[in-house]
């Protein structure tokens, strides 16, 4: 690839000397969208079956939004600006501003944008930042990494010195008075009490289900939450569910002869999602055309739009941009970390205070340490009671206490979804998890893949191991006791309602050679080292309760496939995914695929209103009197909902394609007519090498049917919206003279050639808002074996088998899910043993860190040749596909850290182990 | 500032001006747009920045960019992911990258690419043991790291490649 | 030559660290990274009130081993076959190893990214050569007792003579590297003309080693 001639010329401008540049071809900025979308025609043929984003990876394609610069966007000017974010390393003095006399001459800024400048332009942070964009002069940072200032730079080499002088000079960044951190309100403290009835099939005595979330709205004077129920008028949902879980810490507490109690305290660490790409994003705010443009890299779409929109809303007119135009990007890995991360509204900043110039804010390493969302460090107390007998968990409690650092972001989400997986894959009849996510001066914690439920499962699954030990029970054969099968309550009082596989993976784990050879292995070890083997079995829920997909498909004349998704491709596939399930269903791979699009569904007019978490049935009733409506537009690329979800919006519009515009064709072409039994066998036609193949009649090419349906003005495209609250809307429109139920909420179709067209939905369902008590209703799991090596005296680790076991449902494309659970099983090493963030001031949020005293997971420090993954075929040839990407990172560290313990006989109580911590119980 | 000329993909780039301190890395994206290599952690820590650079002896090397001043490339032949695939043509390691699902996100990519080039042309030049095989592709692909894809796929498409030549590369 | 980042604040603070041959590259001082001040040296006339000879010269060595302990000598004399980096000493990210010839394997060799001058922007250290200790010349782990016998037995410091040792750590420049790390990283203790009178010192004293 050459640089393109806008490039030179911006350089050129930078310089004033133009030698010997002359001789490089004139390249031509693209429209954006033709970078992403993939595999694009002249490639397709040479993707077969693999990622539709193959050639462009490996070619170094621009793909990414840091691949992009002004000279890159097709109307732009052509000079890239620079934004420095400069954050606070310190956030226990009061900020007082900047010392820009301190920096050279060399490295100044054209432009400094702080807290006063927001102010004073009425920009405010969206409510889910909610806390300064910039720490005022004259305020104590909120956090550490908060920034406090946006510096622009017409110059990349000053904006590159200064970015150095940042780095290596604290004193750039002068504070006065020490007035400690600041403190603020936890950002949620929840209770989920359950009380089983006395048979499985009796209902529950007490549970979330039925009685709604409590929160005990009283708090000491430190700030924690005080869960005793208070002798009070007020809080009286509160006092009935406390009393609950109050007898069930009594009975915990009660010196019971037959009843195993643990109690075990366990630590986990801050990590960073470390994605490879650091953020990064390219703005032009137009002001002729009152267009703010901006490139971003984001899991969450709709809501950078949505966040922007209300940051901009009040600014006075001759401010405010009169138009958003966002183009996204793939993303450099993801993980969560870029899932609802403020990092676009300081694009949009320096693009708005720079106007008529395109600028760029890209985080190198130390800055992306220092402001990007981090994984919640958990600090847990967990009691388990265990019945000597018969082996079966009698009753858990726990407290879970979740430093949420400077921001909210998801802090309550995830102390839920820790909270509500607690229990892990168990059946327990009393149950009681208190759970509280603070704010402190850390580095704002969010989500990452895992979310909540890396933390407490692990806990869970070292207890269980060690419940096991202490009675002298298989392992494998206690889990079996105690499993929560299907139909069986959650703690939060309902059932899953997907698949429940725990079972079969735990005899293909008892099976397994690492499990069943475990002791001669042990036997067998060498001098210097000890072995030890481990198991553990985990479930993580898919979906959030509020999940939407948005898709757009088109065939043409030719049989050519194009899709549009609302989904964000960030490594996982996506892109190839929705093209392999849509290509199931209309004949031919698509060769454009475009993922991450919000805007391309004007057709549907869809609306929405209220919070589809909080709304009561009764509004949720009357806003779907309205055929737009829908409970939410669009969602985040996260919690593994990609196969799921995110393919689900362009599968029933490639369904509605195929139905009402394809099979039609194809039965003119076979002569069938109208009347004819088999004008509704459509459901029993597949198709094969590009052909459609009905038994007892000639195979039709698809491109001969793709262009009747043209000339019969069918069903050629069609756009649909999806939305899932543990349950998919389901809706119904009139099509064919049918009533055309699916698992959409809208549609819009195209017949022929003509424009895309609306239609009215004549029934819809949309799942109760009663639903929202629900903690996990889709569930996938795992399990992971693994056998360690640690050496004598060194405490040095390796893992030299390891194999993982789960199930998806249906699996779209095998290599991607397989890929997913190699990649996980790695992060799941880096958890476990490399992986730390000290908090506050020695932590990230100093500017300071990087990979080298960050360590992630190397090829070396896992089982190249030895790991072994298994999928579970699906329970049935119709089960869509399940979440899989988060449940195959988690088992791993419960199975590394039962592993440690066989070798060792130390049950590590905190993460990382790492080998000083070997050697010091190995010594 | 230094004039500083060097080819690139076999074609020839220079005299440009370029500050003395400027990274190879901001020089490849900022000033030449070659956005191809990329930018991880800035201090050769996961070398997803790479560049080859053969040596005119015939040897080739990678060479993190992120580290290193454009200037000290002076009179360099450079090869970035963007010059591997010759009139459309992919490499056999780009063909079995793609094959295999090697990489997820890619970001990685170029980095892994450039790296197991030069293992392949190290190994044609001075062919190993079968035996040897693994240990040398992990030598070789340690320093390089990949977030997504625990990296049994990126090592399983080096060597496939390697064994389906194995009079190239292997003893 | 281009110098482009004056921070004087820095320099002030650091004293008159004199740079390795850093050519082109900024000049800047170490970031706080570590806590740990780099107090200079004390010279040898500091010594004279000891009178027993074994005993200035043991205490000599103490004062030259605050040198040889610091983490810009110790983190290339590793035990193991990895490098150590940083002030926290951990293990060489990303993971290279000596090699034959101390210079790294075939895959990665050190000078891969170690090149000839240090280049500030990226606080990546630079020296032609760059090379680890061998392995019996390991420091990691040692006292300055165990160091001071290691580093006079011509089996364990490169077959050097006493006055060899003077001049590598007095005059060899890679060592000298260890006064000038660049960003990031705390010199080595005093200057390496403050250590090489040390090291005289301590060898005209007879070089009497410390007592742990």
């Amino acid at each position: 690839m050459q640089p393109t001639r806008r490039e030179l010329f911006s350089w050129v401008a930078a310089s004033g000397i133009t030698l010997g540049l002359s001789r490089l071809s004139p390249a031509i900025a693209l429209p954006f969208e033709a970078s992403q979308t993939l595999p694009g025609r002249a490639d397709a043929p040479r993707i077969g079956r693999a990622r539709i984003d193959g050639i462009a990876k490996v070619t170094g394609a621009k793909l990414y939004a840091s691949d992009f610069r002004a000279a890159d966007m097709e109307g732009w000017p052509t000079a890239t600006a620079h934004a420095l974010l400069v954050r606070a390393r310190d956030a226990s003095h009061v900020f007082a501003g900047l010392n820009l006399d301190a920096l050279p001459a060399t490295a100044q800024p054209t432009k400094v944008v702080g807290a006063a400048d927001v102010a004073a332009s009425a920009l405010r942070a969206p409510p889910f930042y909610a806390g300064d964009l910039f720490c005022p002069i004259g305020q104590t940072p909120l956090y550490l990494g908060q920034p406090v200032a946006l510096l622009l730079f017409t110059d990349f080499d000053a904006y590159d010195r200064a970015r150095i002088a940042f780095r290596e000079d604290s004193a750039l960044v002068r504070f006065g008075a020490e007035t400690g951190p600041r403190t603020g309100p936890n950002y949620a403290a929840l209770r989920f009490t359950r009380i089983a009835g006395p048979t499985p099939e009796a209902p529950d005595i007490y549970s979330p289900l039925q009685e709604g979330w409590i929160s005990p709205g009283f708090t000491e004077g430190g700030g924690r939450p005080i869960w005793k129920p208070l002798p009070t008028a007020q809080g009286g949902d509160y006092a009935r569910g406390a009393t609950y879980g109050e007898e069930i810490r009594a009975l915990l507490a009660a010196d019971t002869p037959d009843l195993l109690v643990l109690k075990r305290d366990f630590q986990t660490q801050s990590v960073d999602p470390m994605f490879l790409e650091p953020e990064a994003g390219l703005g032009w705010y137009e002001e002729g055309a009152g267009a703010l443009h901006l490139v971003l890299g984001v899991q969450s779409p709709f809501e950078a739009a949505e966040a922007l929109d209300y940051m901009l809303a009040q600014a006075p007119a001759t401010l405010r941009p009169k138009r958003l135009d966002l183009d996204f990007a793939s993303l450099g890995g993801g993980f969560g970390g870029r899932d609802h991360t403020p990092f676009p509204l300081y694009v949009g900043l320096a693009a708005l205070f720079l106007p008529g110039r395109p600028i760029r804010l890209a985080h190198d390493r130390f800055q992306q340490f220092q402001g990007g969302v981090k994984r919640h460090a958990f600090d847990m107390r967990s009691q388990i009671g265990v019945d000597r007998a018969t082996g079966r968990i009698t009753a858990f409690a726990a407290d879970h206490v979740l430093d949420g650092g400077g921001l909210a972001n998801y802090s309550a989400s995830v102390a839920v979804v820790g909270a509500t997986a607690a229990t892990g894959i168990y059946d327990i009849p009393k149950v009681d998890v208190t759970t509280v996510a603070e704010h402190t001066r850390g580095v704002t914690a969010g989500s990452m893949r895992g979310y909540g439920t890396l933390q407490t499962m692990t806990a869970i699954e070292t207890l269980i191991d060690e419940a096991a030990t202490t009675l002298k029970i298989d392992p494998i054969d206690l889990r079996r006791r105690n499993l929560l099968t299907a139909g069986g309550r959650t703690m939060t009082g309902n059932p899953w309602t997907v698949s429940v596989r725990t079972p079969e993976i735990l005899d293909k784990l008892e099976a397994h050679p690492i499990w069943r050879d475990r002791a001669a292995k042990k036997a067998a070890a060498a001098p210097g080292v000890r072995v030890g083997t481990g198991v553990a079995c985990c479930t993580k829920d898919y979906g959030t309760g509020a999940d939407c997909s948005l898709g757009r498909v088109e065939i043409g004349p030719d049989g050519r496939v194009t899709l549009q998704a609302d989904a964000v491709e960030m490594g996982n596939g996506i892109g190839t995914a929705i093209a392999r399930r849509v290509a199931a269903i209309l004949g031919q791979s698509a060769d454009a695929v475009t993922v991450a699009r919000i805007d391309m569904y004007d057709a549907l007019g869809l609306v929405t209103s209220g919070d589809p978490y909080a709304m009561t049935q009764a509004e949720q009733d009357a806003a779907a009197k309205d055929p737009r409506w829908v409970p939410a537009i669009s969602s985040a690329t996260s919690a593994s909902i990609g196969a799921h979800v995110s393919t689900q919006a362009p599968a029933q519009a490639a369904r509605i394609i195929f139905r009402f515009g394809l099979w039609p064709a194809a039965l003119d072409l076979w002569g069938i007519k109208a009347g004819d039994p088999r004008e509704f066998l459509a459901e029993e036609a597949f198709w094969q090498d590009g052909f459609l193949i009905m038994s007892g009649l000639p195979p039709l090419a698809q491109t001969a049917i793709a262009a009747r349906a043209h000339a019969l003005k069918g069903i050629t495209g069609a756009m649909a919206h999806a939305f899932s609250r543990w349950a998919w809307a389901q809706a119904a429109f009139p099509l064919g003279g049918l009533d055309w139920a699916a698992d959409i909420d809208a549609l819009a179709v195209r017949y022929g050639d003509e424009p895309f067209k609306v239609i009215d939905r004549s029934f819809v369902f949309f799942p109760p808002t009663a639903y929202n008590r629900i903690g996990t209703a889709f569930t996938s799991s795992c399990g992971t074996a693994v056998r360690v090596e640690i050496s004598v005296p060194g405490g040095a680790i390796r893992i030299v088998q390891a194999y993982s076991v789960f199930e998806c449902g249906e699996v779209l494309v095998p290599e991607l899910v397989e890929g997913q659970a190699q990649g996980g099983f790695a992060m799941g090493v880096g958890y476990a043993l490399l992986e730390s963030l000290p908090p506050f001031e020695d932590g990230p949020g100093n500017g300071q860190w990087n990979l080298g005293d960050y360590v992630v997971a190397r090829a070396s420090d896992v089982p190249l040749h030895h790991l072994q993954i298994e999928v579970l075929p699906p329970v049935s040839p119709r089960e869509p596909p399940k979440g899989m990407a988060e449940v195959v990172m988690i088992p791993v560290v419960p199975a590394l850290l039962n592993a440690i313990y066989d070798a060792t006989g130390h049950r590590f109580q905190s993460l990382p182990v790492t080998p000083a911590m070997l050697r010091k119980v190995i010594a | 500032m230094t004039a500083l000329s060097l080819t690139i993909n076999g074609t020839p780039f220079g005299p440009i001006e370029v500050r003395d301190d400027l990274s190879m890395n901001d020089f490849l994206r900022e000033v030449l747009g070659m956005t191809g290599t990329k930018f991880g952690c800035g201090a050769a820590q996961c070398l997803s920045c790479v560049v080859i650079v053969d040596d005119p002896a015939g040897s080739s090397a990678t060479r993190p960019t992120c580290v290193m001043p454009a200037v000290s490339f002076n009179g360099a032949h450079i090869r970035t992911v963007e010059g591997h695939a010759r009139a459309g043509q992919l490499t056999a390691l780009q063909k079995a990258f793609v094959a295999h699902y090697a990489f997820q996100c890619g970001y990685c990519t170029a980095g892994f690419l450039n790296e197991a080039q030069v293992l392949l042309e190290r190994l044609e030049a001075a062919p190993i043991p079968r035996a040897g095989l693994e240990q040398a592709i992990l030598d070789a692909l340690d320093g390089h790291l990949c977030r997504c894809s625990g990296y049994v796929r990126y090592h399983e498409a080096v060597r496939d490649v390697v064994l389906a030549e194995p009079a190239r590369y292997l003893l | 030559m281009m110098i482009l980042l004056r921070l004087p604040s820095l320099i002030a603070s650091t004293g008159a660290a004199a740079l390795a041959a850093g050519l082109l590259m900024a000049l800047m001082a170490p970031a706080p990274v570590s806590n740990a001040a780099s107090e200079g040296l004390a010279p040898p006339a500091s010594f004279d009130s000891i009178k027993d000879p074994a005993t200035r010269s043991a205490a000599l060595f103490t004062e030259l081993g605050r040198v040889l302990t610091s983490p810009r000598c110790v983190n290339c004399h590793p035990v193991g076959d990895r490098p150590l980096q940083g002030d926290s000493q951990r293990l060489h990210q990303p993971p290279v190893y000596r090699g034959a010839d101390g210079k790294g394997l075939a895959a990665l060799r050190c000078s891969a990214c170690h090149q000839a001058a240090n280049y500030d922007p990226a606080r990546m250290p630079g020296h032609d050569p760059w090379f680890l200790a061998p392995r019996e010349m390991a420091f990691e782990g040692r006292t300055v007792a165990q160091l001071c016998a290691q580093i006079k037995n011509p089996a364990t410091n490169g077959g050097r003579s006493l006055a060899d040792l003077v001049h590598h750590i007095g005059d060899d420049s890679l060592v000298g590297w260890g006064w000038a790390p660049g960003p990031g990283r705390t010199p080595a203790p005093g200057t390496q003309k403050e250590a090489k009178a040390l090291a005289q010192a301590w060898v005209d004293t007879g070089a009497a080693c410390p007592v742990d």
